[in-house]
C-alpha cells in the first residue's frame, strides 16, 4: 500500500511538472503553429529571475514571482517582433521559425551561463514542510506543483474557450487568413499568445527550478518530455497535453519502480513511438485532411 | 552539359585540388583540420538531402553519426575486429536503425518528425550516459557496455603509423577527401537521379505526382536510408580519426553547429552546405581564442541567418544559377 502511494505521489508530481513544462508550449503550436524551441531556455529563465530577485535582492516571493513572468512574457514578445513576424508570410513557417527559436534558445542560455556561473543554485521560493499520506510524507512544495498545473489548465481552458482574446487566438489557429478578413489583428494575437506562453513557462520555470535546482540547461530536458507530451497529445492539444502529462507522469513513476530509473524514459519513448505508430496525429488530435 | 554533369565536373576540380593540398602544406594542424572539415561536409550534405531535398525535418543526424561512430569502436574493441570492416558494417547497422527511426517518425507530419527524432536522439545518449553496470573490467576500470560517460578508446586504427611513420595523418586525410568525394557524388545523383526527380514533383504537384505513383513514404524511406550510410560511414571514421569515442557526438553544441553549416550555406542546395561547411569551420578555428563564445556566436548566426537570409548564401542572387 505504501509503494502504491508513494508511486502515485511521485507520479503526480513528475506529471504536474511536466504539464507545467507543458503549457505553454502547447498554446504557441496550437494558435501560431510554431515550434518554440527557446521554451526551455525560458523555463530557465524564469528560475533564475526570481532566484536574482529573490535571493540576491532580498524581495519578497511574490515580486520574484512577478517579475519572472513580466521578464519571460517581455522575451515572448521580443522573438514574435525579432523572429516571427518577420518571417510570417514565408512559405515554410514551421521550419524556420523553429531553427531560428533553436538559435535564440542557445542564446538566451549563454547569457543565462554568463550572468550566473555554471554552478547549481537552490531556487528560494520552495515551500518546506510535507502532507502525511497514509505514512509517506508528501512535500507541499510537490502538492503547489500539482495545484499551479491545474490552475494554470483551467486558466487555459477558460481563457480559450471563454474570452473574446481566447476567441481569437482560435480563429487565428484555425484559419490565418479567413480570421484577418474578419477583423482579428493577426499581428497582436501571435505578440499575446508568445507573452502568454513566455510568463506561463516563466511560473513553471519558477516551480521546476524548486525541485531541480537552478542550472544554465535546466530547461532542456523538461523541454524534451513537454514535446514528447505534446506529441502524444497531438500538438496544440491544450487539454489534451495537461491529461497526457499527468498519465505520462504516473506511467514513468510506474516504470521507475519496475525497471529501475535509468531506462524509464526510454521505454516511456518507445511507449509513445507506439502509440504514434497508431494514432499519428496524436490521442487526442483530429486527423488533418489535406485538400489539394 | 546538363547540370549534373557539370556539378561533377565541379566536384572532379574541386577534389584533385584537395587532393595536392598535402604536398605544400606539412602543418599537422592543417592537415587535420581539413580531414575534420571533410568529416563534417559529409555528415552536412547528407543531413541536406534529408532536410532540404525530402523535405523530413529529423534531428537524428547526429544519432545516426554516433551509430556509425559507437558501432566501429564497439566493433574494434569487443570483437577485435579491423577497422576497415568494422566501418562498413557499422555503416551497415546505421541504415538499419535509420529505417527503423524512418519507419516510426515518416508517417507523421513535419514537426512530429523534429520532435520525434530529437527525443530518440536524446533517448540514445541517455542510454549510453546513464548505463553504468560495468559490462567488463579491462585493467583500465570498469567498461559499461556503451562506454558511458568515457567513451571507448583504442579500439584499433586504420594502420597508417606502420605504413607512413609520423605522416599517418595524411594518409586519414586522403581517406577524408575519399569518402567526401563519394558522398558529394552520391548527393549529386540523388539531385538530379530518379529521387530527386520525385521530391521535385511532390514538390510542384502533389496531387499529380501522387496519383501517378509517386508515393511520398517510399522516396522519404530511401533518402532517409541511403544518407544513413555515409553519414555512419563518416562516423566510423571520426572514430579511427581520433582514436576515441564519447558521448559528447550527440551534445547539442555539435547539432548547432552542424545546423548552423546548412543554414548559413543554404537549405536544399547541392553546394550551399559545402560552402557553410568550409566557413564555419574556418571561423571555428580562427574564434578559437574566443570558445566560450561559441556557442553564442552559433545562436546568432542561426537565428540571423533563418530570418534575414533564409535562403542561405547559395540562395543570394547573383551566387544563384539559373535552373537547368
Amino acid at each position: 500500500m505504501d509503494v502504491a502511494i508513494q508511486i502515485v505521489a511521485s507520479g503526480l508530481t513528475l506529471g504536474a511538472m511536466y504539464a507545467i513544462s507543458t503549457v505553454g508550449l502547447a498554446l504557441v503550436y496550437g494558435a501560431l503553429n510554431m515550434l518554440n524551441m527557446a521554451h526551455g531556455a525560458i523555463l530557465a529563465l524564469g528560475g533564475y529571475v526570481c532566484y536574482q530577485v529573490m535571493a540576491a535582492m532580498g524581495l519578497p516571493a511574490p515580486l520574484g514571482v512577478l517579475a519572472a513572468m513580466v521578464v519571460c512574457g517581455a522575451v515572448g514578445v521580443l522573438i514574435y517582433h525579432l523572429a516571427a513576424r518577420p518571417m510570417l508570410r514565408s512559405q515554410n513557417f514551421e521550419t524556420q521559425i523553429f531553427i531560428a527559436t533553436i538559435g535564440i534558445g542557445a542564446i538566451l542560455q549563454d547569457l543565462i551561463l554568463r550572468a550566473f556561473g555554471p554552478q547549481p543554485k537552490p531556487q528560494p521560493l520552495a515551500l518546506s514542510g510535507a502532507l502525511n499520506v497514509g505514512g509517506v510524507a508528501v512535500p507541499y512544495q510537490n502538492l503547489l506543483i500539482l495545484a499551479v498545473a491545474l490552475v494554470m489548465m483551467a486558466a487555459m481552458a477558460w481563457l480559450l474557450g471563454r474570452t473574446r482574446t481566447g476567441r481569437a487566438i482560435r480563429a487565428t489557429a484555425q484559419n490565418r487568413d479567413a480570421a484577418q478578413l474578419m477583423g482579428v489583428r493577426i499581428g497582436r494575437v501571435y505578440a499575446q499568445v508568445l507573452a502568454l506562453s513566455g510568463a506561463l513557462a516563466g511560473l513553471s520555470g519558477i516551480l521546476l527550478s524548486s525541485i531541480s535546482g537552478l542550472l544554465p540547461t535546466m530547461g532542456s530536458d523538461p523541454m524534451l518530455k513537454a514535446f514528447v507530451i505534446c506529441v502524444v497529445a497531438g500538438l496544440g492539444q491544450v487539454q489534451g497535453a495537461a491529461i497526457a502529462a499527468l498519465v505520462l507522469g504516473l506511467l514513468e513513476a510506474l516504470i521507475q519502480y519496475l525497471f529501475g530509473v535509468q531506462y524509464a524514459f526510454a521505454i516511456l519513448l518507445m511507449l509513445v513511438i507506439g502509440v504514434l505508430i497508431w494514432r499519428p496525429f496524436g490521442i487526442f488530435g483530429r486527423r488533418q485532411v489535406v485538400r489539394l | 552539359m546538363t547540370s549534373g554533369k557539370r556539378d561533377l565536373v565541379i566536384l572532379l576540380v574541386l577534389v584533385l585540388a584537395m587532393a595536392t593540398v598535402p604536398a605544400f602544406v606539412g602543418t599537422r594542424y592543417i592537415i587535420t583540420t581539413l580531414t575534420l572539415f571533410f568529416i563534417w561536409t559529409i555528415v552536412v550534405t547528407q543531413w541536406n538531402l534529408v532536410l532540404g531535398v525530402a523535405g523530413i525535418f529529423s534531428l537524428a543526424q547526429m544519432a545516426l553519426f554516433a551509430v556509425g561512430a559507437y558501432g566501429t569502436a564497439m566493433l574494434g574493441y569487443y570483437f577485435g575486429m579491423t577497422m576497415p570492416p568494422a566501418m562498413l558494417l557499422a555503416a551497415l547497422a546505421t541504415v538499419l536503425v535509420s529505417l527503423v527511426v524512418g519507419l516510426a517518425c515518416l508517417r507523421l507530419a513535419g514537426p512530429y518528425v523534429a520532435l520525434l527524432t530529437l527525443a530518440i536522439a536524446q533517448m540514445l545518449y541517455l542510454l549510453v550516459v546513464n548505463d553504468t553496470a560495468c559490462f567488463t573490467n579491462p585493467p583500465s576500470g570498469c567498461m559499461p557496455f556503451f562506454g558511458g560517460v568515457r567513451g571507448f578508446s583504442r579500439f584499433g586504427d586504420l594502420g597508417f603509423r606502420d605504413l607512413l611513420g609520423s605522416k599517418w595523418y595524411v594518409g586519414h586525410y586522403y581517406i577524408g577527401l575519399v569518402l567526401l568525394a563519394l558522398a558529394v557524388a552520391f548527393t549529386i545523383l540523388i539531385f538530379h537521379g530518379p529521387l530527386g526527380l520525385a521530391f521535385r514533383a511532390l514538390r510542384d504537384n502533389p496531387g499529380y505526382a501522387i496519383a501517378r505513383g509517386v508515393g511520398r513514404l517510399k522516396y522519404q524511406l530511401w533518402v532517409f536510408g541511403l544518407s544513413a550510410f555515409f553519414t555512419g560511414l563518416a562516423g566510423a571514421f571520426y572514430a579511427v580519426q581520433f582514436g576515441v569515442v564519447g558521448p559528447i557526438v550527440f551534445s547539442v553544441s555539435m547539432l548547432l553547429f552542424l545546423l548552423a553549416m546548412i543554414v548559413v550555406g543554404g537549405i536544399g542546395t547541392i553546394w550551399g552546405p559545402l560552402l557553410g561547411a568550409a566557413l564555419l569551420t574556418l571561423a571555428d578555428e580562427t574564434m578559437r581564442e574566443f570558445g566560450d563564445y561559441r556557442d553564442l556566436g552559433l545562436g546568432l548566426m542561426l537565428a540571423l541567418f533563418v530570418i534575414l537570409l533564409p535562403r542561405g548564401l547559395a540562395g543570394v542572387r547573383g551566387l544563384q544559377r539559373p535552373q537547368g
